[in-house]
This record gives structure tokens, C-alpha cells and sequence, in this order.
């Protein structure tokens, strides 16, 4: 498995770039993370939705419905991809540490 | 074209065996006809290159290249003793004898390559012909286990190589059978392909893990490859509820677990997650045409995926059975199976050499239920409500499976104004497949979408393309490909925003309930929302 490095420290990764461990999870890692899935700064916005789908995921050990994600968040899917251009499941979900949505999603 | 590779190259070298370039592809259709509208293919990292076992352009499996003999060793002798087990009435209890048939019996008259979308998008490279990889299976069967003269029927070697890169080929192949339909003698090589997952699955425990790990283990663990648990379901399921209410103005409910109803229906749960419309949608369409129905909150009952179908007899018979229990506890009459292709081939068609006794319980195809319903005059229907163009893509299991092509038809008749409908060409049983098809929609490691976007769905795009030949392809004319299917959505999905095709041409897709609904007179206006989408 790769490392994806902040600063000097590793974190396992899977081959498209998901945490292994979501309990490693940190504001440090979701930076960096962030500049690979193309968003140079998180912004306020960006932050609501990252914690979003982390609370969900702590509490239920699965990524919420998109469609909750907007109605929580209060934004439409063009802004959910406006903020995070490589979606909310590969690039908000990879950003908020949780692993890679499985089955027919 | 670079290397066009011949039968016995297969076993030799370490370099691809293939590359496809975007000279040797046929141009798309406007407005994707230029090389820079195409966005470019991801290459193989050098890493991947190097460590792991590499066929083509992609990688679907990470086989590690042995390091040893011994590991070069367990790799052929795990597949003879698969192959072995395959031609055995035993072991195969599922498809033994269409594969003897397909495996004794090719004319190698190619007639099939033609029918083949992967084969001819890829520029016709030989090595994506549907008879390439049968032919190396029934070289290494008849040379390697009937003992026959390899003058008659043609040499093979048999080493890591050739096993590892087969089996990785079986993963270039849809398993849409159109080469089978195709064929003068019947020889089924999309069977062909899953035969050599199973070996690879079964015996030598090599299979992609978002088919096996994360997908039928983890539904047989937690009840849906989704990673939802029955909790999670019925919750999201009363939110699809609250949405769908706010959003039609009728009050919707979805009944779970109703003992002794007439219909349990199962949806790939999936849509619960990606595609809520969907289930919101069969939920106010059985309600309004008073059905007797429920969902299940069992598992793994709320998540009609099989996909052991894709690979695994043993991982698909496990599931299978266990839907079937739940719906023979239930005391159901029928189970109805939404729009998902492989969920209704698996509990419909397969199942049948498997459920028995009091769990054979009748299993039905949604969209024959929904045609009935809209055809009742059950539901108030206003096609002018779906004035916009509208294209079908068939999912292969629903059509070239299990011959259901005209009522999704007379459905679309009863809910789109008069020439806003327009077929695909070919369509019905003659439909190509969407390029997601047997586990590829949800395969994306390495660069692999980008070898479903250009190779795979390649067909499927330019046919869409060349139905809406006549619109204005631009986003202030929206047109809707509907798909009654989950991964062929989810491919065709990938692709569109892989294409830009929603902004760029005004391309959208959806399921078939979703236009139903829009066309409900007691619906309030504007249920599908193009610019939602943008």
C-alpha cells in the first residue's frame, strides 16, 4: 500500500488515494489532501461539508446519501462540485478521511 | 496499431500486449469529434508497470509478477486444477454444459468479433476479439488436460504469464453476450470469460476486490456492498420518504417488512444512496396504484446485488438464497426486482438452478409490473409533462437476457408526447452494452475508468450521441437517456462527466420510474429538474 505524506509523517493509503485508517484522520491530512483532489484552500463551505460527511461516518461507519449531504449543507449538487471538482464521493469523501464508497454508488 | 498480438504471444514477454491509441479509434460523433475533445487516457503508473501483472493499457486485478519459482508454479497448477474442476458436473453445477458446447465447438469463423463493442472501439484490436481468450482456454484444455495433438488443434505454452494475463483479459469482456446471440453455433464466450473469474475466484482466490471484499463479502457481512446496515436503510428510506413527499406533494410511504404481502421489492441499494429519486419514485408509484407491498429492513434483502454473478458461483448462490429466505419468511407472493440488469439476472434467470422447495418464491422483473400499472390507467398520466427528447438504452440482462423490450417501450408510448421518443441503433436484443457491464461500473483502480471511458462505453457514447444526431447539442436543450438500470446509470453517468457531456451538450440521464412520475398529473410539475444536474 502507498504512503501519503503531511509533512513528515505517513498515512497508509489505498491505490486511489483513501485513508486506510479513518481514525487517523486530522485537519492536517484533509489540507493536504484537499491540493490532490484540486482544491487549493478549504474554505468555510468546504469545511461544512467535510464535517458533515466526518460526523455521519463516525456515527453510522458508512457515507450518508448524497441528497442528505445537500439538505444538511443546504447546497445543490452543482455546488457540492463546485467546491470539491472531483465530486462528493471521490474528492469530499477522500477529504474527509473516510474510505472509498463501495457497491453500485 | 502497435503489436497486435497472435494467440501464443500471450505466454511471452513482460511488455503490454496492447496499447490502444486514440489514432487507431473511430472519431466520435460531434461535438466529441476532435482529438481535444477527448480528454486523454491515463497511463499505468511505472510502479504498477513493474510490480504487477500487466496486460494492456489497465489493470482490473493486482496480480503481484512471482518472485519465485514456486510462486510461478502455484499460479498454473491452481489454474489447471480450476480448469479441471470447471469441466466437472460436480463442481460446475451452474453452466457445465453450455461451456463444453462453447469450449468444444468454435468454428473460429470470427463472426462474433464484429459484435463485439469492445472489440471494435478499441480500434479492432485482436486482442479484445471474443474468440482471442477462448481460444487460449480451449488450447491449454485440450493440450493440457484432454492430452491432443497440438498439430490439430494448435499449440499453446502454459506458464504464469498465460494464466495471469488470461484471467486479467477476462476482465476486458462485458459478459453482455452479443457475440453469443451473434454466433451460428451457439458458442457463448462471454460464458467463457466468467468461467475463467470462476477459476480465478474460486480456486485461486484472485478477483477484484470491489467485487469480492468490498462487495459480496462485505453484503454477506453488513447486508449490502453500500456498507449499510439495516438501521441505515430504513432511515434513509424515510428520508427518500420525506424528500419524495416535499417534493410531489403527496404524502409517501414506503412499507417494510409486511407479512403475507403480495409484493416484496428489492432495489440494488445503490439507489438508495446515489440515486434516492429512484427509490422515491417505485415508492409513490406502487402507493398510487394501491399494491399490496413492502420492502425488507433483512439483511441482505434490502440490497437486491448479486455480484457473485460477475465471478463467483459460490458467493453468488450465497446470496441468492439468502434473498430468497428472507422473501419465503416474509410469506410473499412474488419478489420484484427494480431497475438493476445483474440483480435480475441473478435472482430471476440464475437463480433457477438453485432455488428449490419453499424458497423458490416467483420472481418478477419490475418494469412488466410497471408497464401493467401505466397501462391500467391506474395513474393520471400528462405526457406533455415530458416534453423533452428522450432516448432508451437497454440494459443487456433485461433484453438480450431475458427477452423484456417492449414494455418499457409501451411505457415510454403512454408517458412522452408524440416524437419525443427515438431509439438507439441497434436496440432491443440487438442493444450494445452500456460498457459498465459485469462489474466494471464500479471498477476504478489504477486508471481503469479511463479504459471504460474510452474503450468500453466508447459504443455506448457514440450511440447516444447519434440518437440526439438531429437536437441541438448544447446544455439549453436538455436530453434525457433513460436507463432502467443501476450500473448501466452509473457508467453512463461516468461517462457524461467524464465527457463534460451534461454542460457541454445538454446530455442527462435518469432511470424509467423517474419519467413515470414527472408525467403524474397529481404530481406537482417539474419532479425531474435538469438544473439540479448542471
Amino acid at each position: 500500500m502507498p504512503d501519503f505524506m503531511v509533512g513528515d509523517k505517513a498515512y497508509e493509503v489505498d491505490e486511489d488515494g483513501f485513508l486506510q485508517q479513518p481514525d487517523l484522520w486530522n485537519k492536517e491530512v484533509a489540507e493536504a489532501m484537499a491540493k490532490t483532489e484540486g482544491v487549493e484552500e478549504l474554505t468555510e463551505d468546504h469545511w461544512k461539508v467535510v464535517n458533515f460527511l466526518r460526523d455521519y461516518y463516525v456515527e453510522y461507519q458508512v457515507a450518508p446519501m448524497i441528497r442528505k449531504l445537500c439538505k444538511s449543507t443546504g447546497f445543490k449538487l452543482n455546488k457540492i462540485y463546485e467546491l470539491f471538482p472531483s465530486g462528493p464521493a471521490k474528492g469530499a469523501c477522500k477529504i474527509a478521511g473516510l474510505p472509498k464508497p463501495t457497491g453500485c454508488v | 496499431m502497435k503489436r497486435p498480438p497472435s494467440v501464443k504471444t500471450i505466454a511471452k514477454g513482460v511488455e503490454p500486449l496492447a496499447e490502444v491509441l486514440w489514432e487507431d479509434q473511430e472519431p466520435l460523433p460531434p461535438p466529441f469529434d476532435k482529438a481535444d475533445t477527448e480528454p486523454g487516457f491515463k497511463r499505468l503508473t511505472e510502479k504498477a508497470g513493474q510490480t504487477l501483472v500487466v496486460l494492456d493499457d489497465t489493470i482490473a486485478l493486482n496480480i503481484p509478477v512471482p518472485e519465485s519459482k514456486e510462486q510461478e508454479e502455484k499460479l498454473v497448477n491452481g489454474f489447471i486444477s480450476g480448469l479441471r474442476k470447471s469441466i466437472s458436473a460436480e463442481d460446475n453445477w451452474t453452466f457445465l454444459q453450455p461451456f463444453m458446447l462453447s469450449l468444444e465447438h468454435c468454428a473460429k469463423c470470427q463472426t462474433c468479433s464484429d459484435s463485439c463493442h469492445i472489440y471494435l472501439e478499441s480500434g479492432r484490436n485482436p486482442l479484445y476479439r471474443p474468440t482471442y481468450r477462448s481460444e487460449i482456454l480451449r488450447r491449454i484444455y485440450l493440450k493440457y488436460i484432454k492430452g491432443k495433438s497440438r498439430w490439430h488443434h494448435g499449440d499453446i505454452d502454459l506458464n504464469w504469464k498465460t494464466v495471469t494475463r488470461l484471467i486479467e483479459l477476462s476482465y476486458r469482456c462485458n459478459i453482455c453476450r452479443r457475440c453469443a446471440q451473434t454466433c451460428p453455433i451457439g458458442c457463448d464466450n462471454a460464458l467463457m470469460a466468467r468461467e475463467i473469474r470462476k477459476i480465478a475466484s474460486q480456486e485461486m482466490g484472485i478477483a477484484p476486490k470491489e467485487l469480492h471484499e468490498n462487495g459480496s463479502v462485505l453484503q454477506l457481512k453488513v447486508g449490502s456492498s453500500t456498507g449499510m446496515n439495516s438501521l441505515v436503510v430504513k432511515d434513509n428510506v424515510d428520508f427518500i420518504d420525506e424528500d419524495t413527499s416535499e417534493i410531489t406533494g403527496i404524502e409517501v410511504h414506503t412499507p417494510f417488512d409486511k407479512k403475507g404481502a403480495e409484493i416484496l421489492l428489492v432495489h440494488n441499494a445503490g439507489e438508495i444512496m446515489a440515486w434516492p429519486e429512484n427509490v422515491g419514485s417505485f415508492s409513490l408509484i406502487f402507493q398510487q396504484a394501491g399494491l399490496d407491498w413492502c420492502m425488507s429492513s433483512e439483511a441482505p434483502a434490502y440490497d437486491g446485488i448479486n455480484y457473485g454473478v460477475f465471478y463467483d458461483d459460490v458467493q453468488f448462490a450465497r446470496t441468492a438464497v439468502r434473498h430468497a429466505k428472507v422473501a419465503a419468511e416474509l410469506g410473499v407472493k412474488k419478489i420484484v426486482i427494480a431497475e438493476c440488469g445483474h440483480a435480475n439476472k441473478a435472482l430471476t434467470v440464475i437463480a433457477d438452478r438453485l432455488l428449490t422447495g419453499d424458497i423458490n418464491v416467483p420472481r418478477e422483473n419490475a418494469i412488466v409490473l410497471l408497464r401493467d400499472i401505466v397501462c391500467s390507467g391506474k395513474l393520471k398520466l400528462d405526457p406533455s409533462r415530458n416534453d423533452f427528447p428522450v432516448t432508451l438504452h437497454d440494459p443487456c440482462n433485461m433484453v438480450r437476457l431475458m427477452g423484456i423490450v417492449k414494455p418499457q417501450r409501451d411505457i415510454l408510448e403512454a408517458i412522452l408526447p408524440p416524437g419525443r421518443f427515438r431509439e438507439m441503433e441497434p436496440h432491443g436484443v440487438h442493444n450494445f452494452c452500456c460498457g459498465g457491464g459485469s462489474g466494471f461500473a464500479i471498477m476504478s483502480g489504477h486508471n481503469f475508468a479511463d479504459w471504460r471511458h474510452h474503450v468500453s462505453g466508447r459504443r455506448k457514447f457514440r450511440q447516444i450521441l447519434e440518437a440526439f444526431k438531429d437536437e441541438p447539442m448544447d446544455p439549453e436543450h436538455p436530453k434525457y437517456v433513460c436507463a432502467p438500470c443501476s450500473n448501466c446509470k452509473g457508467q453512463i453517468r461516468d461517462i457524461f462527466a467524464y465527457y463534460g457531456a451534461t454542460k457541454k451538450a445538454g446530455l442527462h440521464y435518469g432511470g424509467l420510474v423517474e419519467l413515470i412520475v414527472n408525467a403524474m398529473v397529481d404530481v406537482k410539475p417539474g419532479y425531474i429538474n435538469f438544473e439540479d444536474e448542471m
